[in-house]
């Protein structure tokens, strides 16, 4: 209980303080002022622009700590991370055409639907070959995703150069690769809030079998589980996910990868438990990142990759040193 | 009642045949020790049999169904299987690791559970993680995860071979002693233990079934030698023979 308590103080704290953070750092108390209803400039730019950004920064944290848990359950490898089957590659491909690539819709829109098909539709493709080609093991899966990743890539660089000219700066589309959260209006915020939600929903009722998974293949097999069919539709959700904090927040390096770590050392490994507290973790680191991001260099903002990467290699090595000496 | 048929079981693996139309009938109670070289397809038996891998050709029948035709709930819960090597991923405590054991029957209640951990002498380990616990203690562990459902059948991938002879002793006669009134069959590689605690043997070689008699019955039988490749001395003691291997 003790360790829910410190999760949520933690996240709320979290929120508080990005609340206030930015070029114009407002107390906390302007912050609750704004939210009281102030009529003034300040306060309405506090509530239409900062805050709206900063729980969706919490929210796009949350589905990466949801979606690196997912992906470490499956392939029980420590190291597993959210971006792992393409879905990162495809969703910058789905991003690059949406931001060089002058089409009728509006780009606010076009962005994150783009996004989130490349990410889900790469990861469907990476399932597609690994069952074609005969190797539907976690294995075989991920080599699938590792040539799938570097076909994406190839095809995006492509698209780059030959997209872009005076008009049309590849500079949008590199900040979008090393993510970011747009700023949400109210009415998206309160989507994004429900897909998170269903997000957590969809994961818990795979927590189980994850927990069963986890005890080896033959095992799981042996205590009812069908182990391909389930690693399949395990990778689907996980990467609807991930597909969905893309389309949110660009490509955030290393919060999928570390949150589940960190819950596991606070709640241990059962995953009932160990989703939402990595969901809580994931929602306080990129909270923080992203108040960094916007405050550190005024008026210029910081990639939030940029920013989760700095901060997460270390934790990646700190995570192998961890590992190589037990 | 439950009895466990295998029907021409035939296993290959690119060039490799591990089972060769191999044909086995238990009853529904009764303690089988399955022995034989390295090699010779102990362990294929006993997946194939738990529905744990498919065989080529043939089919296993439980009770009057095939078990190819059950669902995988009822398939885990008919069938205990212990593997020869079990090595959780994640660090679970020995009462969630006999919780999961327990959610793949129906309904279990908290008491079967601990029951089955008092059974196991595991009582005070309830929160200790599989990494702190020894090789005795995992061994306990494991058989508690298989059995706290109860299965009628259980299927035994040698357990024990890691253990030192008390624990391996404890283990193995825990495991005969449910052929008393369930189907008991356990892969064994100590020949002494095998006879000395099992109703039946069946002598496995090269995929194919080549000796399948009551433990007495076998002891005299000149393929034992011919299997392992072994001359045996069969050495008479106050109880029981024991046998003693010479190339």
């Amino acid at each position: 209980m003790r360790v829910w308590a410190s999760l949520a103080l933690a996240l709320l704290l979290a929120i508080i303080v990005a609340a206030c953070a930015g070029h114009d750092w407002a107390s906390p108390g302007d912050v609750l002022r704004a939210i009281a209803g102030d009529p003034s400039l300040g306060a309405r730019l506090l509530v239409e622009w900062r805050i709206p950004r900063v729980l969706a920064a919490a929210l796009v944290g949350a589905l990466l700590g949801l979606g690196g848990t997912v992906f470490q359950g499956v392939f029980r490898n420590p190291l597993a991370e959210p971006y792992l089957l393409g879905s990162a590659g495809g969703a910058a491909l789905g991003a690059t055409l949406a931001l060089l690539v002058p089409l009728a819709v509006p780009q606010s829109l076009l962005l994150p639907v783009l996004a989130f098909a490349g990410a889900w539709g790469a990861t469907i493709l990476v399932i597609g070959i690994s069952r074609v080609s005969g190797a539907v093991d976690a294995a075989g899966m991920l080599l699938a995703g590792v040539a799938m990743a570097a076909i994406l890539g190839a095809l995006r660089s492509f698209l780059m150069l030959a997209l872009s000219d005076e008009t049309v700066s590849l500079q949008i589309v590199l900040s979008w690769v090393l993510g970011g959260v747009q700023t949400p209006s109210w009415p998206v915020l309160g989507l994004m809030a429900a897909i998170s939600a269903a997000c957590l929903g969809l994961t818990l009722v795979l927590a189980r079998n994850l927990d069963i998974l986890g005890l080896g293949e033959t095992m799981a097999t042996s205590f009812g589980l069908n182990v391909t069919r389930f690693v399949m539709l395990a990778v689907l959700a996980g990467s609807v996910v991930v597909a969905a904090a893309v389309a949110f927040g660009g490509l955030v390096a290393f919060v999928g990868l570390a949150s589940p770590h960190i819950a596991r050392w606070l709640v241990g490994p059962l995953h009932r438990p160990l989703l939402p507290a990595s969901a809580l973790v994931g929602a306080i680191v990129v909270t923080v990142a992203d108040a960094i991001a916007r405050s550190a260099l005024p008026p210029a903002e910081i990639p939030l990759g940029l920013v989760t990467a700095v901060a997460g290699g270390p934790f990646f090595i700190l995570l192998l040193a961890r590992r190589l000496r037990t | 009642m439950t009895a466990l048929v295998a029907d021409k079981l035939t296993v290959k693996r690119g060039n490799a045949t591990l089972l060769d139309g191999l044909s086995l009938s238990l009853g529904p109670t009764g303690s089988i020790a399955v022995i034989g070289p390295n090699g010779a397809g102990k362990s294929t038996l006993l997946k194939v049999m738990a529905g744990i891998e498919t065989p080529t050709s043939g089919r296993i029948l439980l009770g009057d169904r095939d078990l190819a035709s059950l669902s995988h709930a009822a398939r885990a819960h008919a069938l205990g299987f212990v593997p020869q090597h079990f090595d959780p991923h994640w660090d679970l405590s020995v009462g969630e690791l006999v919780r999961l054991g327990a959610e793949r029957g129906e309904r279990v209640p908290q008491e079967a559970v601990d029951r089955t951990i008092a059974a196991f002498e595991l009582s005070g380990l309830g929160h200790r993680r599989w990494s702190t616990l020894s090789g005795g203690e995992r061994a306990r562990v494991l058989l508690a995860m298989v059995l706290v459902v109860d299965p009628p059948v259980l299927l035994a991938d040698e357990p024990a071979a890691s253990l030192d002879i008390r624990h391996r002793l404890d283990v193995i006669q825990a495991l005969a002693a449910r052929g008393r009134d369930r189907l008991s069959i356990v892969v064994v590689h100590d020949l002494d233990l095998a006879f000395s605690f099992f109703d039946r043997i069946v002598l496995v070689d090269r995929g194919t079934v080549v000796a399948d008699a009551p433990a007495q019955a076998l002891l005299d039988d000149p393929q034992l030698d011919a299997v392992f490749g072994v001359r045996f001395e069969r050495l008479q003691t106050d109880d029981g023979w024991l046998l003693r291997a010479r190339l």
